[in-house]
């Protein structure tokens, strides 16, 4: 599903961000990606979601090699790929359902296609009754689902989950988990970067961790280690 | 494809109300920018008035020897008339410019008590010559220096070409002036118009970059700014046309009793030149706010 070849990353300062990293995800895997401040978590998703440029190797989702992908195939990429962050990246004058629909309007899908799907990812998320508030009116683990339910409207088969608890308390940082791993279940790739140790020595899944660029270890049923 | 369309502009529709502050501190900047540019035109327009005003009262007298008979001054008359430079040719017979003497002193009792001492007309006939371009009135002076013809009494036309050539420096003073102030506030106004746009765009960061993270298309995340751009200036135009001609109106009369006799209307020029005046702001203002508009975009949309 997900395949980086000895993948390097240097901005123009020289300073090496990404140091041949080589990853295969299979399709279905829900995988922590861990590491301190500056291991280069962040700069891979960017990479993932072609907002960066690798200095060097290949990177595969699918059978797409997105290092060559050209500056009009970005969205295309998009839409295949959800991805939540900490900050939800929510639009503060639109209602919880706008927000979620704004991601099929931008793409242009029919009235009544995103009518239908807002009202079933909603369901999905639990927030099916507060569609109509805006972000400022719900509680941050209500933003992070709707944040969620954006990025499940396009039905990626990948979703990429950059600290998505980072800004939450506890309860709701587990139910954040939870919506995981049932999105998971579906058949949805989960990648999730964090810095969480108890989540990811809860969640029993595979982990990646990362040091200084680098992978250092790489487990399935993995651990915390740093 | 046309749901499309439909969609870029309720984002647009969308982005102006859900902002009105924002949006209406855009259209007032475009308001004062237009209504700078307005206030120029309209100096200009009555500077320029004026001066034509003035250079078209220059007219050159040829005065005629008192024994001319009216033949030869009209053969005179239609010789001058065939000149190239020449627009009209008036005759004033000797009688004809007693009675406007009179008229002009009719207050000065010495004057016509010299004139009724004398016992007959002491003035002689004349052409009064009406330049086609008061700019070429020296190189018609000098034809008329020329013109072969017995009956010319005086040819002096000295204090003509001075006070000419003094028109013509300051008009032309006033022209370079008004044209670097002209150019000055114009570039001022469209820095200020792109900057404004540039900055109504920034408060849409956040929005652009989510935009373009879930997957919209270039199109789709340009196009509502382009709109809201043009639906600013659109706004600000109309505005600026609804104010412009009642506040000329107000000012016509007072501006026909400062500038007697000069037959300034500005109600009349800004309606001629409608479409020159108001379309060309528009055209230009729409240009700046949608370079502007897609400049900050793109800048908040790059990879």
């Amino acid at each position: 599903m997900i395949k980086l070849i000895n993948v390097n990353k240097a901005y123009k300062n020289k300073i090496k961000v990404l140091d041949d990293v080589n990853i295969n995800i299979e399709a279905g895997e829900f995988v922590s990606i861990v590491g301190q401040s500056g291991a280069g978590k962040t700069t891979l998703v960017r990479i993932l979601i072609g907002e960066e440029l690798v200095s060097s190797g290949q990177v595969f989702v699918g059978d797409w090699d997105i290092t060559k992908i050209g500056q009009s195939e970005v969205p295309f990429l998009r839409r295949q790929i959800g991805v939540i962050f900490q900050d939800f990246k929510l639009l503060p004058k639109k209602t919880l359902r706008e927000n979620v629909a704004f991601a099929l309007e931008v793409c242009g899908k029919n009235k009544v296609k995103i009518e239908k799907t807002v009202d079933s990812v909603m369901k999905i998320v639990g927030l099916y009754n507060k569609m109509d508030r805006y972000p400022h009116e719900v509680s941050g683990g209500e933003k992070q689902r709707t944040a969620i339910a954006r990025a499940l409207v396009h039905q990626p088969k990948i979703l990429l989950a950059d600290e998505p608890t980072g800004n939450l308390d506890a309860i709701n940082a587990n139910d954040v988990i939870d919506l995981l791993l049932k999105i998971n279940n579906f058949g949805t790739t989960v990648i999730l970067v964090t810095h969480n140790r108890e989540i990811v020595n809860n969640l029993k899944k595979r982990v990646i961790t990362m040091e200084d660029g680098r992978i250092i270890n790489d487990q399935q049923h993995g651990k915390y280690i740093i | 494809m046309f749901s499309s369309f439909l969609r870029i502009l309720k984002f647009s529709v969308q982005d102006i109300s859900r902002n009105i502050w924002l949006s209406v501190i855009t259209v007032t900047i475009l308001i004062l920018a237009m209504f700078s540019i307005n206030t120029l035109i309209l100096t200009k327009t009555i500077s320029a008035s004026a001066i034509d005003a003035i250079k078209n009262k220059i007219n050159i007298s040829l005065y005629l020897t008192s024994n001319a008979s009216e033949a030869e001054i009209f053969y005179l008359k239609d010789k001058v008339m065939a000149m190239d430079r020449v627009k009209d040719v008036k005759y004033v017979s000797k009688q004809e410019a007693l009675d406007s003497f009179r008229a002009n002193n009719e207050n000065n009792e010495e004057i016509l008590q010299a004139l009724t001492e004398l016992g007959q007309n002491p003035l002689s006939p004349s052409l009064i010559i009406s330049p086609k371009n008061a700019d070429e009135v020296a190189d018609l002076i000098e034809e008329l220096k020329v013109l072969d013809s017995e009956i010319i009494e005086s040819r002096d036309f000295a204090d003509n070409s001075l006070i000419l050539e003094r028109i013509n420096n300051i008009t032309n003073r006033i022209n370079d002036i008004a044209i670097i102030i002209i150019a000055v506030f114009i570039i001022t106004s469209l820095l200020v118009i792109y900057n404004s746009i540039k900055v109504a765009i920034y408060t849409h960061k956040k929005e652009i970059e989510i935009m373009r993270l879930v997957g919209a298309s270039n199109v789709f995340i340009h196009a509502p700014y382009l709109i809201s751009s043009l639906v600013y200036t659109l706004v600000a135009s109309l505005i600026i046309i609804g104010i412009t001609f009642p506040l000329l109106s107000i000012a016509q009369p007072y501006l026909e009793v400062f500038f007697v006799g000069y037959n300034i209307n500005v109600v009349k020029y800004f309606y001629s030149n409608f479409l020159l005046i108001f379309g060309l702001q528009f055209l230009s203002i729409a240009i700046i706010n949608m370079v502007a508009s897609y400049l900050a975009v793109r800048k908040y949309s790059k990879i």
